[in-house]
């Protein structure tokens, strides 16, 4: 990485450590660098320590230990806030104000000027297609309306990073589309936008970058590319069944044999070129030939595996035996 | 600034979307009226605008009509409507405020702010407090639009109500905010708020009770008789009981950490001025210069009325809520969310 790239990382922490009363070890020592102007995802499992790592950095929850910066400026600086927009996780707003009046509270909260908030707001509610209803207290709203409005507030104050945690929760599949649209369009303007889920499908069509956590630690970290890279395949469609023979030859060349689907992991086409012939000569019907890269989701799986929700959990103490 | 005011434009939000509130105000606005249809006048008294009227044969004086029609004020309307009921109804208004406020999901939104958490918790706080404010102030426009119509003098004593009734709510919410960043129950909260209110105002009612035992008869010159309830009337101060005034003192001990609620509102008596005299010199007002046996009385009443030094009222209160918020506070800002 280079000099200019470390300089430029928005976030940029290590060590972070969090044990909530009680315990838990939330995070473990997490370290991790989020380039400006990405889109940025952070996976993992129901309990990972995803919206505890984002409420430190936005001082809801205080770290145990926490060595780093945010826009240049110490973890838990007051005035950094003014620069960064947040979606809660099941946010929830004042019931008995209108959908553009909540945009006005948040705006006026983080300090913005009553003039600017009014602009900002009306401009925003376009975005997010809730013109319409603006005017409706948030207490009538479906739960994806009102989600929307929590992606407006979120970029009221012109943020320079938007944390958004899990973002789509309750949007039907349209409202998905949209919100993906107003990511990139977030991202067009220059914002860093860092959001967390575990809706892998969706983050893997929009991020730039992921971090994939577990069980408060990151275990990966890189762009989607790089990450998908290693586990890089081919698989060849062939017609009808083959014969012992010719899968015994295959079985050499290190190919999977699955249904009427061959799979063999190599990085480069040239190496499947062998295999190619060898049907050829065997005089079998292929009907197509893949490059498979690992889907986001096995990623995850492969890495995170299924060791169930829930962080680290303290270990228990042996009960004191009676003497 | 911004912050602020949009923290409290918040609450007026909050408020105006009760029904509630405006159940209370309605209620304020008709007993204010009820109120102000009162007359004392140089005939008589009558009320609901004349509709009933009590003839008085020797007549009025204006100073004493004045008299009448703001006692009734402080001693009825302030204590048992505005200092009690309109106080029941706007803590049960504001009690979910804070637990709504600290919601996960809501409390995230504002504390991920550029605003200290401190300035956060007391402007929360203090904008809750619009609820009882504004409703006293409604009503104490009213009687004094009455006050002022009716005697042709405008008192504005009167409002001195309104800090003193918000004072005393203040008093009381302080406890239901404690209780409410340490649970986030409002019913536990509002619960507590209850009984701390009622703890407190029983020891000051057992206080005033046992002063007036131990040392208002007795130097009113009334001789109590226990066993048989007769009372005798001498025009020479009594002696007292130091069995009585040790109890009173006891008491008076307990209850001085206590929040003053019921004494703050009677300090209302001696805000509100006639000719520069206030509500707690009765002797100016009522006695017959040559009953010497009724000024003891007055004079022992009004030594009653006066009987704690206004910083002592307001100081332990406002020791008392300076506690109970700090502890809040604390718990406010050091809290994961
Ligand atoms: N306020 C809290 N007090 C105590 N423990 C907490 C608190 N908040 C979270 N935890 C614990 O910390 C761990 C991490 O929780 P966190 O909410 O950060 O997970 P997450 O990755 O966001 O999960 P999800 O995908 O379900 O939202 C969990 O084990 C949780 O029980
Ligand atoms: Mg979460």
């Amino acid at each position: 990485m280079s000099i200019a790239q470390v300089t430029d990382a928005v976030i940029d922490i290590e060590e972070v450590r969090k044990k909530y009363r009680g315990g838990v070890e939330a995070l473990r020592g997490v370290s991790l660098k989020v380039p400006r102007g990405q889109i940025f995802g952070l996976l993992g499992p129901n309990g990972a320590g995803k919206s505890t790592l984002v409420k430190i950095l936005l001082t809801i929850v205080r770290a145990s230990q926490c060595r780093g910066e945010m826009l240049g400026k110490p973890v838990g600086d007051q005035a950094t806030l003014s620069r960064v927009g947040y979606l809660p996780e099941h946010a929830r707003f004042p019931e008995y104000l209108k959908g553009r009046e909540v945009l006005r509270y948040v705006a006026g909260l983080g300090g913005v000027a009553k003039a600017d908030a009014i602009k900002k707001s009306q401009e925003l509610l376009e975005v997010v297609g809730m013109e319409d209803w603006a005017n409706r207290k948030m207490g009538s709203y479906s739960k994806g309306m009102k989600q929307r409005i929590g992606l407006a507030q979120a970029l009221v104050n012109d943020p320079e990073i938007v944390f958004l945690d899990e973002p789509t929760d309750g949007v039907d599949p349209k409202g998905r589309l949209e919100m993906r649209a107003v990511l990139n369009r977030m991202k067009d303007e220059g914002r860093t936008v860092f959001v967390n889920s575990h809706l892998l499908g969706e983050l893997e069509m929009i991020c730039d970058s992921v971090a994939i956590m577990d069980q408060g630690q990151i275990v990966r970290q890189g762009t989607i590319a790089e990450l998908t890279e290693k586990t890089r395949r081919y698989e060849i469609g062939v017609m009808g069944a083959l014969g012992s023979e010719i899968l015994g030859k295959l079985k050499t060349h290190g190919v999977n044999m699955e249904a009427d689907r061959l799979t063999m992991y190599h990085q480069d086409a040239g190496e499947v070129q062998p295999v190619i012939d060898l049907l050829r000569a065997a005089d079998v019907t292929i009907t197509s030939m893949t490059e498979v890269r690992q889907s986001l989701e096995e990623l995850f799986m492969e890495t995170v595996g299924d060791k169930g929700p829930g962080a680290a959990m303290p270990p228990k103490l042996p009960k004191k035996e009676k003497a | 600034m911004t912050q602020i005011l949009t923290i409290f434009w918040d609450s007026y939000r909050l408020l105006t979307a009760k029904r509630l509130f405006w159940v209370a105000l309605g209620l304020s606005i008709l007993i204010a009226l009820l109120y102000a249809s009162v007359n004392v006048g140089e005939n008589g008294i009558s009320v609901l605008f004349g509709a009933y009227e009590w003839a008085s044969p020797g007549g009025i004086p204006a100073f004493l009509a004045q008299y009448i029609y703001l006692t009734t004020f402080t001693n009825v309307l302030v204590p048992f409507w505005l200092g009690l009921f309109a106080i029941v109804l706007a803590l049960i208004s504001v009690c979910s405020v804070f637990p709504n406020f600290l919601e996960s999901g809501s409390i995230d939104v504002a504390v991920s702010k550029p605003i200290s958490r401190v300035t956060l918790f007391f402007t929360k706080y203090l904008s809750s407090l619009l609820f009882v404010g504004v409703q006293v102030l409604v009503f104490c426009v009213i009687v004094f639009i009455a006050f002022g119509l009716r005697m042709e003098s405008w008192n504005f004593g009167i409002f001195w109500a309104v800090p003193l009734i918000i004072f005393v709510f203040s008093l009381i919410y302080s406890v239901a905010v404690l209780i409410a960043v340490w649970t986030k129950s409002t019913l536990l909260s509002l619960l507590m708020a209850f009984l701390v209110w009622g703890v407190s105002w029983g020891f000051q009612a057992a206080e005033s009770f046992l002063y007036k035992m131990a040392y208002t008869i007795p130097s009113a010159g009334l001789k109590m008789d226990y066993s048989t309830g007769e009372s005798e009337q001498s025009d020479t101060p009594q002696e007292l009981d130091p069995g009585l005034a040790q109890i009173h003192r006891v008491v008076k001990l307990v209850a001085v950490p206590l929040p003053k609620t019921r004494d703050a509102t009677y300090l209302l008596k001696t805000k509100i001025k006639i000719n520069g005299k206030d509500l707690t010199q009765k002797g100016a007002f009522l006695a017959e210069e040559d009953d010497t046996s009724m000024q003891n009385i007055h004079k022992a009443e009004e030594e009653l009325a006066n009987r704690h030094s206004e910083s002592y009222v307001i100081g332990s209160s406002l020791a008392f809520e300076a506690v109970i918020l700090s502890l809040a506070c604390f718990i406010f800002v050091k809290r994961d969310y």
